[in-house]
């Protein structure tokens, strides 16, 4: 029963996000306008580039789409209203987000375009940029909680959200976020007007619905965790757990939506640089900082 | 008992269907995720013997190694999409008697030694947890660090000695 609610709400929290991303690059809000998209690309001839690694090609967008579902799967939305509550939850969804980096080298090999083919490694250096400030944040949170289960960690901010409690973690997460997201500025692999669509490059009709249909969930996934181990989750006075699960997620999403698109498109090189040398010394001062929290004053 | 027998079995015989493709297979992309694909079903068959830390950790780490590795494949290799039919065997007398031999040491070490009888329950996986935690920084600490910095100086060393030195950057 659950796993039907939150297939339900993800759907429609997809729908709502693409609502949002289109008021924020284009400007106007039109609550039709993505259905009518998505029923566009839907009837649309789905092209087969020459010479593909059609078996790279067709799993790529599906692999993308499996990743974000199984990281959607270790998020609370309510007390009891999560898919499976893993003990390794916090783990669980690095790992299904791991994979995101293999659908995307897959979709950038699998047409045998040259665009696509340097967007798919590009993410592959972006990875190596923001995967250890994805992991040693969650890290600090899950020192705090003593769980990686998501629920604990959600409870263990009842008497103060950790986005209070660690404010650096919170910050270097949700970049991470981005990062891997490949939202603005931090969209090297599909870098509109430099790589042409990059990894979208060769993608028509029913393939790209799908590929942009799982990048709606991923954005949702990591909206999700950024709720759940920085913004208390489902907690909240008044209303209904359910209720700031959504307002909080869409919030989240919204904001890393639109944040970046006033920023210029940051050089691979640069934010490899700034992730190693400035990001992961910021990350171990905070796992140091939560532990002597922790140890002094238990919160 | 037996349902869980016959997935540990299914994803047995994917990581080792995988890993035949990994030499089928004439594209260094395709050889590599085939490898990531073996790798992940040894992690589900971590998950079906409800090691949940372990299995999870496997399937993690592998996507990010195999990736890397991929990359690393179609810069060095002179056929990285397998256009040219690229045979991924190599030294092929020498292979088989390693491979035969391994695989004979592999079969010793099932039958042979008095493995105890099939644990019925296992802790529950918050309990492995805290219990796997305790080893890595307690008992088995100074292995596992010496391990990382060892691989850490190895990775490191083998792109150097990949690397040709041009004529041209000395000038």
């Amino acid at each position: 029963m659950s796993i039907l609610v939150v297939l339900l709400s993800l759907a429609a929290g997809a729908y709502a996000l693409a609502v949002i991303e289109r008021w924020a690059v284009h400007g106007h809000l039109s609550l039709t306008g993505p259905a009518w998209a998505a029923l566009a690309l839907l009837g649309r001839e789905s092209l087969l580039a020459r010479k593909s690694d059609r078996l790279f090609f067709e799993l790529g967008p599906v692999l993308l789409l499996v990743a974000g579902l199984m990281a959607v799967a270790v998020i609370p939305l309510a007390p009891g209203l999560i898919i499976t509550d893993l003990a390794t939850g916090a783990l669980f969804l690095n790992a299904a987000l791991a994979y995101v980096l293999v659908a995307l080298i897959m979709a950038g090999w699998g047409p045998n375009g040259a665009y696509a083919m340097i967007a798919g490694w590009r993410f592959l250096g972006q990875f190596i940029a923001y995967a250890m400030l994805i992991v040693m944040p969650i890290t600090a949170v899950a020192m705090r909680a003593e769980s990686l289960s998501t629920v604990e960690i959600v409870t263990s901010q009842e008497q103060l959200w950790n986005v209070l409690y660690q404010p650096m973690g919170f910050i270097l997460f949700v970049v991470a976020a981005m990062g891997l997201a490949w939202l603005p500025p931090l969209d090297l692999p599909d870098a509109t007007g430099e790589l042409a669509g990059g990894v979208e490059a060769e993608y028509t009709g029913v393939r790209l619905a799908v590929l942009r249909l799982a990048r709606m969930v991923i954005i949702l996934a990591l909206a999700g965790a950024t709720v759940t181990f920085y913004l208390g989750g489902w907690l909240g006075p008044w209303l209904p757990p359910w209720a700031w699960s959504a307002i909080k997620i869409l919030a989240v999403a919204a904001a890393m939506l639109s944040i970046g698109r006033y920023m210029p498109r940051i050089r691979e090189a640069r934010y490899l640089a700034l992730s190693w040398k400035l990001g992961i010394s910021l990350a171990l001062a905070n796992i140091f900082v939560v532990g002597v929290i922790a140890l002094v004053v238990p919160i | 008992m037996t349902v869980q027998m016959i997935f540990l079995a299914f994803f047995g015989g994917a990581a080792v269907w995988f890993g035949v493709v990994v030499f089928r297979t004439h594209s260094m992309v395709r050889s590599a995720l085939a490898l990531l694909f073996s790798q992940t079903a040894i992690g589900a068959m971590f998950l079906v013997m409800q090691a949940e830390f372990l299995g999870v950790l496997q399937i993690m780490m592998m996507a990010t190694e195999m990736s890397v590795m991929a990359i690393f494949m179609v810069m060095f290799m002179m056929d990285p999409g397998g256009m040219g039919k690229m045979d991924m065997t190599h030294q092929k007398r020498l292979s088989l008697w390693a491979g035969g031999i391994g695989l004979l040491a592999a079969l010793l070490l099932v039958w042979l030694p008095d493995w105890s009888p099939v644990a019925l329950s296992v802790p529950g996986a918050h309990e492995q947890a805290a219990d796997l935690g305790r080893e890595l920084l307690g008992r088995s600490m100074f292995i596992f660090q010496s391990a990382g910095l060892t691989i850490l100086t190895a990775m490191i060393a083998a792109t150097m000695v990949a690397i040709v030195p041009n004529a041209e950057q000395g000038k």
